[in-house]
C-alpha cells in the first residue's frame, strides 16, 4: 500500500518539476504529450496493477513487468537521445558565445617587420 | 645601407602574400608555437593564431612572434578555433585567401606557397593537401596511421566521389567563397570530415596537392591518438542521420 503512496507522489513531484521548465524549454509538443500520458498510465498502473497485465497478454507480452521493462528501455533511448542532441545545441550555442567573446578581445600585433629566425 | 636594402627586398617579398591569412589553432603549443610562427612570417605577414584555452604559456608566444591572437576563454577543440579563425581573419581588409594550418610545425610554408599558387593558377575554391597522391613516398607516416587513414577515406563515399585521397589533412588553401560560407559545427577533431561535407554540398570546386608533413617526435607526442578516430566516425553518423 505504502508503495503505490510513493509511486503517486513520485509521478505528481515529476509533474510538478516538468511545469515548472514548462516556458522555459522548448521542448517538442509531442514530448509533451507522451509525456501526459505516461503521466496517467503510471498512475493507472499503479492503482490497476492487473489492468497492466492485461494490455500486456494483449499486445503478446507474458507479465506487466515485463511490458514495462520494454517501455522503460525504449522510453530511456529516447530520453538519452533527446539529452545527447540537447547537449549538441547547447554546445554550439556556447561555441558562438565564446567565438563572439574571443573576437572582441583579439589583439593585434605591434608594427614591427618580420624577424629572421633559425627555426 | 645593406641592412636597409635587405629590408626592402623583404618587405617587397612579404607584400606578396598580403592577401593571405593564416589560420593557426593553438592548444598548449608553448614549446614549438613562438618558432612555428616566426618562420611562416618570414612569408606571409598575416598570422592569426587562435588559442584555445590553452594552459601553458601559448598566448605570450604567439604576442612575441608577432602574431594576430585571438583567445578562446575556454577550450572547445580545433573545428572551433579554425572557425574562429577564419571569422576573424575574413573580417580584416584585404583578406582574399585562407589557409589553415597547424600549430605543431608539421606543415611546411613551401607547401603552402605552391598551393595559393595552384588556388590562383586553376581559380579552384579550396586545394586541400594530400599525404596519398598517387605515387607520393609514404614511408615516413607510421604504418599504423597510414592505414587507418586510408581505411577511413575508403569508409567515405563522399570523400571518394569528390577525388579525395587524405581527408584528415589539416592543410587547407581557400578563397573568400569558402571563407564567407565556412559554419564549422563539429567544435571537436570531426571538422575534417565537415570540411570535406560542405566542399560537397557547396559545389566548392576542390583540388588536391601533395604535401610532406613532418613527423617529429614532439608531434607525435601531441597528435591526436588513432583511438580518436572512433570519435570523428561518430560525429560523422550523428551529423548525417540529423541531417536527412
Amino acid at each position: 500500500m505504502l508503495i503505490k503512496i510513493l509511486l503517486i507522489l513520485a509521478v505528481v513531484l515529476l509533474i510538478l518539476l516538468f511545469l515548472r521548465h514548462h516556458g522555459k524549454s522548448n521542448t517538442a509538443a509531442g514530448v509533451k504529450i507522451g509525456f501526459a500520458v505516461f503521466m496517467v498510465f503510471g498512475v493507472v498502473a499503479v492503482l490497476l496493477p492487473n489492468a497492466v497485465s492485461e494490455i500486456a497478454n494483449f499486445v503478446g507480452v507474458g507479465r506487466g513487468t515485463d511490458l514495462l521493462l520494454y517501455g522503460l528501455v525504449v522510453a530511456f533511448g529516447f530520453a538519452t537521445i533527446n539529452t545527447f542532441l540537447r547537449f549538441k545545441e547547447l554546445e554550439l550555442r556556447y561555441a558562438k558565445l565564446v567565438r563572439a567573446v574571443a573576437l572582441q578581445n583579439s589583439t593585434v600585433p605591434e608594427e614591427k617587420a618580420p624577424e629572421p629566425s633559425d627555426a | 645601407m645593406i641592412l636597409r636594402q635587405d629590408l626592402t627586398v623583404l618587405e617587397d617579398f612579404v607584400a606578396e602574400w598580403s592577401d593571405v591569412w593564416l589560420v593557426v589553432p593553438v592548444y598548449n603549443e608553448a614549446q614549438v608555437i613562438g618558432d612555428v610562427v616566426r618562420h611562416a612570417r618570414q612569408t606571409f605577414p598575416n598570422i592569426v593564431c587562435v588559442d584555445d584555452g590553452s594552459a601553458d604559456a601559448s598566448a605570450e608566444r604567439i604576442h612575441e612572434a608577432g602574431a594576430h591572437l585571438v583567445r578562446h576563454p575556454v577550450n572547445l577543440g580545433q573545428g572551433a578555433a579554425i572557425q574562429t579563425g577564419v571569422s576573424y581573419a575574413k573580417s580584416r581588409p584585404g583578406a582574399k585567401y585562407f589557409v589553415t594550418f597547424d600549430a605543431d610545425g608539421q606543415h611546411q610554408v613551401d607547401d603552402v606557397v605552391r598551393m595559393l599558387k595552384r588556388l590562383q593558377a586553376e581559380e579552384l575554391d579550396i586545394v586541400v593537401g594530400t599525404r596519398f597522391l598517387a605515387g607520393a613516398d609514404t614511408s615516413h607516416i607510421p604504418l599504423l596511421k597510414r592505414l587507418v587513414l586510408k581505411t577511413v577515406v575508403m569508409l567515405s563515399p563522399r570523400t571518394r566521389r569528390l577525388g579525395l585521397t587524405d581527408a584528415h589533412n589539416g592543410l587547407r588553401v581557400f578563397n573568400r567563397t569558402v571563407a564567407d560560407t565556412l559554419n564549422i559545427t563539429i567544435n571537436g577533431m570531426g571538422h575534417a570530415s565537415e570540411f570535406v561535407e560542405l566542399i560537397d554540398h557547396h559545389h566548392w570546386k576542390v583540388a588536391e596537392e601533395s604535401v610532406t608533413i613532418l613527423y617529429t617526435e614532439y608531434s607525435m607526442a601531441k597528435g591526436q591518438s588513432l583511438i580518436n578516430g572512433v570519435n570523428i566516425v561518430f560525429d560523422s553518423v550523428m551529423r548525417t542521420g540529423s541531417r536527412h
